[in-house]
């Protein structure tokens, strides 16, 4: 049994876009979720969200993602759900990804995990998301066999880790407060890595010279967290990693 | 990896840049088969790597965040002989001595990284001109400073001086029972200590703490310690009993009855220095198979690098799943945020 929390701030057509298309992913998923929290963040813009499945939040004042998730856990281990899934609202599900993550999350091995996040867009910036790894999680060297991190893009914890180990809420952004959920889940437990449950997370270019700017904010918001967020982790930043993309997904064990 | 220990704070060299740019692009242009790729692809990642460096370092220096504490063990040798504790058994032979001007150098290296420089034993102040001169060069880093000693050799010169540099001073007590002080010290020291804390009292102020080892024996007289302390408005903290590789004992009471501040004073220790200089990130490393050997010794090597090597990370990563009876010491806890 598991649920999928989305947590949502809805501000321009283009994000309503996003989630309309995330909400049709989700509606074809091969093995339907429980349960599906949209946690609207404040948004800006009004918007229906015409899924039957959905539960939707809608939160008075913007608090930032991870207190949104928060209250969407919240809710899901009221109703006892066994596995708690991320997504966000500019993402794309593949038809098996709720099957794959719960099958590999059910077989205990790991409290948490994720999935392999590949770009929706096809520009060169989209591109380089792809072999950087930018959104797709980071390997823990040298043997590869439990992550780092992953980003909350594309993450699922089983309940009892999620119920442990809230979102810091004092990240105000969508930049940061990942990390450091999992590098205090990984003072006690190990996140796994499934790259069978794929998605595809949409960074918005329309095409390289126009997206050229929307790639630098990016960059920009996710780095300025990171300082700030090391310092916090002082033994477990010092752990050698190496950032997923299509030539390392599969460990070499397996 | 050698963002953390800077070797400037505010001027990180060409080569310290040129060596961070190397060690990001060189595996990530390996990762691009297509020819006609690698160069937009270089550039796009040096792109993100210029936004790496740009934010990194001046937010770093605007919050002010030091994530270290360097803790130096001054010297084995000690004047009390505490039945409980081995260090004293073992003073390091008068050769093997970590020349002062070493660790000046080490903490010159390491100052904008170190939230606190922690002086400890053996009994620290058998050394102690150079417990001042560390002080003094604290005070100019503006690095806070905590001496941890048995209190034998406090004088009105020395606690003069130490209130003027305004760093804390700790004096180690266990018991405020004459009979059981001297049982707990292996040697008749309750009536030269206890008129020495009193001195202290008055010439430190607050700059004065009280800490006590909590263990199976003296955690009846640890209480009252602590009651003695609030008699006296003295802030008293409690330091766990650590034996370093036998047996441990964990206190029925919480050891937040018992203190105003329930972290040990050595807590947070990442950065620790041995008499003769080795460097260890954990003082009982021993138990760890991967840690046995020190990370290096400054009195040869200079402490980035020690810090920066391979070896440094492989003994971190050994650390957080070591599962040793000095975890709750917090030095394998993630640290909760510092901003607030």
């Amino acid at each position: 049994m598991s649920a999928l929390i989305i947590p949502c701030y809805v501000k321009s057509e283009w994000d309503l876009r996003c989630l309309r298309r995330l909400l049709d992913s989700i509606q074809a998923q091969s093995q339907p979720f429980e349960r599906v929290y949209l946690v609207d963040d404040a948004s800006p813009r009004s918007y229906d969200v015409p899924h039957p499945l959905v539960e939707r939040i809608t939160l008075e004042t913007n608090g930032g993602p991870a207190r949104a998730r928060n209250l969407g856990v919240s809710r899901a281990l009221k109703s006892g759900t066994d596995i708690i899934l991320f997504t966000d609202h500019d993402c794309i599900l593949d038809r098996e990804w709720n099957e794959k993550m719960c099958s590999f999350l059910a077989r205990g091995q790991f409290a948490a995990a994720g999935g392999m996040t590949w770009s929706w867009g096809k520009t060169l910036l989209d591109r380089y998301h792809e072999l950087n790894g930018t959104l797709a999680g980071k390997w823990l060297l040298p043997e590869r066999k439990e992550l780092w991190y992953m980003p909350s893009l594309n993450f699922g914890m089983r309940a009892f880790a999620a119920e442990e180990f809230p979102f810091d809420e004092r990240f105000p952004t969508a930049a940061g407060e990942d990390v450091d959920l999992c590098l205090r889940l990984r003072s006690k437990y190990r996140i796994g890595f499934c790259p069978e449950a794929k998605l595809w997370h949409d960074y918005g270019y329309r095409s390289t010279v126009t997206g050229f700017l929307r790639f630098l904010r990016l960059f920009k918001k996710y780095k300025s967290s990171s300082a700030t967020l090391y310092e916090g982790h002082t033994v477990l930043m010092w752990d050698a990693s190496e950032s997923i993309y299509a030539g390392n997904m599969h460990e070499p064990h397996l | 990896m050698s963002l953390i220990y800077r070797l400037k704070g505010e001027q990180p060299t060409f080569m310290h840049g040129l060596h961070d740019y190397l060690g990001e692009i060189g595996p990530f242009v390996a990762r691009v088969r297509n020819p006609l790729l690698k160069l937009p692809m270089l550039a796009l990642k040096s792109i993100e790597w210029s936004i790496y460096r740009w934010h990194k370092t001046p937010i770093r220096r605007f919050y002010g965040v030091k994530g270290n504490e360097l803790i130096y063990m001054i010297t084995n040798a000690c004047n009390d002989r505490c039945p409980k504790c081995a260090i004293w058994e073992r003073p390091e032979p008068r050769t093997q001595h970590l020349p002062v001007e070493r660790f000046l150098e080490c903490l010159r290296r390491l100052h904008q990284n170190v939230y606190q420089v922690t002086l400890t034993g053996g009994e620290p102040l058998l050394f102690k001109k150079d417990v001042m001169l560390i002080a003094e060069e604290a005070r100019k880093l503006g690095v806070p400073m905590v001496t941890i000693t048995n209190g034998r050799f406090l004088d009105q010169t020395f606690l003069t001086r130490y209130k003027g540099l305004g760093h804390i001073l700790v004096v180690s007590v266990d018991s405020v029972d004459r009979d059981k002080w001297n049982e707990f010290r292996g040697t008749k020291s309750f009536d030269v200590v206890m008129p020495r804390i009193m001195l202290a009292k008055q010439i430190l102020g607050s700059q004065l703490r009280i800490q006590s080892v909590l263990s199976q024996e003296s955690e009846a007289e640890v209480a009252k310690v602590a009651a003695w302390c609030r008699e006296q408005g003295l802030q008293h903290n409690i330091q766990l009993y650590q034996d370093f590789g036998t047996v441990f004992w964990r206190s029925t009471r919480t050891t937040a009855e018992m203190a105003d501040d329930p972290v040990p004073c050595a807590a947070r220790k990442n950065i620790c220095i041995y008499p003769n200089g080795d460097v260890v990130k954990c003082f009982d490393h021993r138990r760890i198979p991967v840690a046995k050997e020190p990370l290096g010794n400054i009195a040869t090597q200079d402490i980035i690098e020690i810090l920066c090597g391979k070896h440094s990370v492989e003994v971190s990563r050994a650390m957080k799943t070591c599962n040793l009876p000095c975890k709750q010491m917090s030095c394998n806890r993630p640290q909760a945020l510092l901003f607030k």
